[in-house]
């Protein structure tokens, strides 16, 4: 068990310093945040919606986009370096290169989250602070959700014919749970609402978490299979 | 070399319950159109439901037969399962795409508008994008075992992700009940109109195991050729 | 007096034929072996 986790941390390490080093992904999927945070702000009518109202879909669509552009942008670095041939020839198990694999696309995902959200209170005037526990984990079960499967449809997508486009067929069914998931428990969140009114979802989401964590990591080795 | 003349007389098979059921199919038209007295309270447009009901019952019969051959080919690793998921997926989408014609038009008489995140129908287009989704991913694959490995894992993935749908769609609708301008609670149906739907459920059947045949005998031959290829 | 729908039932068979006659025949034609 301790040299799987060892494994995996490596793994998503070494995916992580790529990363870093260019940069350039965590970038365009700020500043494409930040265009889409913009559009929504010119798009609105103040007087007409209030903007609490709008938040939770604001929130989530941006979350989203940038969720998908990240990865694919994981997903091109991938195939541009075939890194993963490397890893298929070394001694590290199936399982810890998807753990170590999903574990670096959430720490991406993640970061670009951490900095959209303030900019998403910042720039619609969403008192946050009062709420940023409960929010917080909304946020981190849908995109556990969300990068898993993810991650899995990236080792497919690679190769195939379609590449990116590919993977954005494969992942959107699978968006259905934790984004209306998420959006929903946002809602009842910023509006105040007691916790009992959002216990469904939670509860819907961390069984979605939980299943598909458990089969991913079962099916991944039949995707790398030769 | 033996697998060929024998798919070969399973297509040619196929072909003539196909021509039944095209016929038997036929007769459900005229049966649920002519036959069937109209409903008094939605007019009309209610028999769209003799169309509409049995193409869900199939699409859904469709999906599961793609999720269970899935797994199988998982453990057994049989291409014939692959297959038959493969043929199983292309009828199913043919099937789900009815649904989604015409469950929009029936909700049109009955609830005043085109489309209404109505549970079931919500259900039906994921299902029909799933569905799409697989059909493209094994179009992107050339080699036929990796196809094959792939096609199973979204078929697995797929069919687990089918009971999540339904509960977020129900967990969202009950904030959000539909806009009713008729109500359409399930009243008992006369014996005459329960005649039409059962009759229409077994036909429907019987076209969808028709087309599945055929085009799994096709799926059959064309592998047998390629192998038959491949040793020569 | 029920209203008068009959359009949109028209339109729905006949949008679910043309659906299951299309694939049957691109089925068949497809298939129709050597």
């Amino acid at each position: 068990m301790r040299s799987l986790l060892a494994q995996a941390w490596a793994i998503a390490a070494k995916d992580l310093l790529l990363e870093f080093r260019s940069r350039t992904a965590f970038l365009s999927a700020l500043v494409f945040t930040a265009l889409v945070l913009a559009i929504f702000n010119f798009a609105r009518d103040p007087t007409a919606v209030a903007t609490i109202d709008l938040a939770p879909s604001i929130l989530w669509i941006t979350f989203s986009f940038a969720g998908v552009l990240a990865l694919n942008r994981a997903f091109s670095l991938e195939k541009e370096n075939r890194a993963i041939d490397g890893l298929l020839l070394s001694p590290a198990s199936r399982t810890a290169l998807f753990l170590g694999k999903t574990a670096a696309n959430l720490v991406f995902v993640g970061a670009v989250e951490a900095i959209a959200l303030p900019l998403f209170a910042l720039f619609f005037n969403v008192p946050l602070l009062g709420v940023l526990g409960p929010l917080v984990l909304v946020i981190a079960l849908a995109t556990i959700g969300f990068v898993t499967v993810g991650t899995l449809m990236s080792s497919m997508a690679v190769n195939t014919r379609f590449g990116e486009m590919m993977l954005l067929v494969l992942v959107l069914p699978f968006l259905v749970t934790p984004v209306s998931a998420a959006a929903s428990m946002s809602a009842k969140i910023f509006a105040a609402r007691p916790f009992a009114e959002w216990a469904p979802w939670l509860k819907l989401l961390t069984a979605y978490d939980i299943t598909f964590f458990v089969i991913c990591t079962l099916v991944f080795e039949t995707t790398v299979e030769e | 070399m033996t697998a060929i003349p024998a798919a070969e007389r399973a297509l040619r098979r196929s072909g003539a319950w196909m021509a039944v059921a095209l016929v038997l199919v036929a007769g459900v038209y005229v049966r649920a159109l002519v036959f069937t007295p109209e409903e008094a309270t939605q007019g009309l447009a209610q028999k769209i439901f003799y169309i509409h009901a049995p193409s869900a019952w199939v699409a859904f019969l469709a999906c599961g037969i793609v999720g269970v051959c899935s797994l199988l080919y998982l453990f057994l690793k049989d291409a014939r399962l692959d297959l038959l998921a493969a043929s199983s997926a292309e009828v199913g989408t043919v099937f789900l795409t009815t649904v989604l014609v015409t469950g929009p038009i029936w909700g049109k008489t009955i609830w005043g508008a085109w489309w209404t995140w109505d549970a079931r129908l919500t259900l039906t287009l994921f299902l029909w994008f799933i569905c799409l989704g697989y059909l493209v991913l094994r179009g992107a694959v050339d080699e036929p075992g990796r196809r094959a490995r792939y096609s199973a894992v979204l078929g697995i993935l797929g069919a687990l992700l089918v009971p999540f749908i339904h509960v977020s769609v129900l967990l969202f609708r009950t904030l959000h009940p539909k806009p009713v301008v008729l109500q359409t609670s399930r009243p008992q149906l006369p014996g005459s109109m329960l005649l039409t739907l059962l009759l229409s459920f077994t036909v429907f059947t019987i076209f969808f195991v028709a087309l599945l045949v055929r085009r799994y005998s096709w799926a059959r031959l064309r592998d047998a050729q390629a192998q038959s290829q491949a040793e020569s | 007096m029920p209203p008068a729908n009959g359009g949109y039932m028209i339109a729905a068979y006949v949008a679910a034929a043309v659906i299951y006659l299309s694939y049957s025949a691109w089925l068949l034609w497809r298939s129709r072996g050597r």
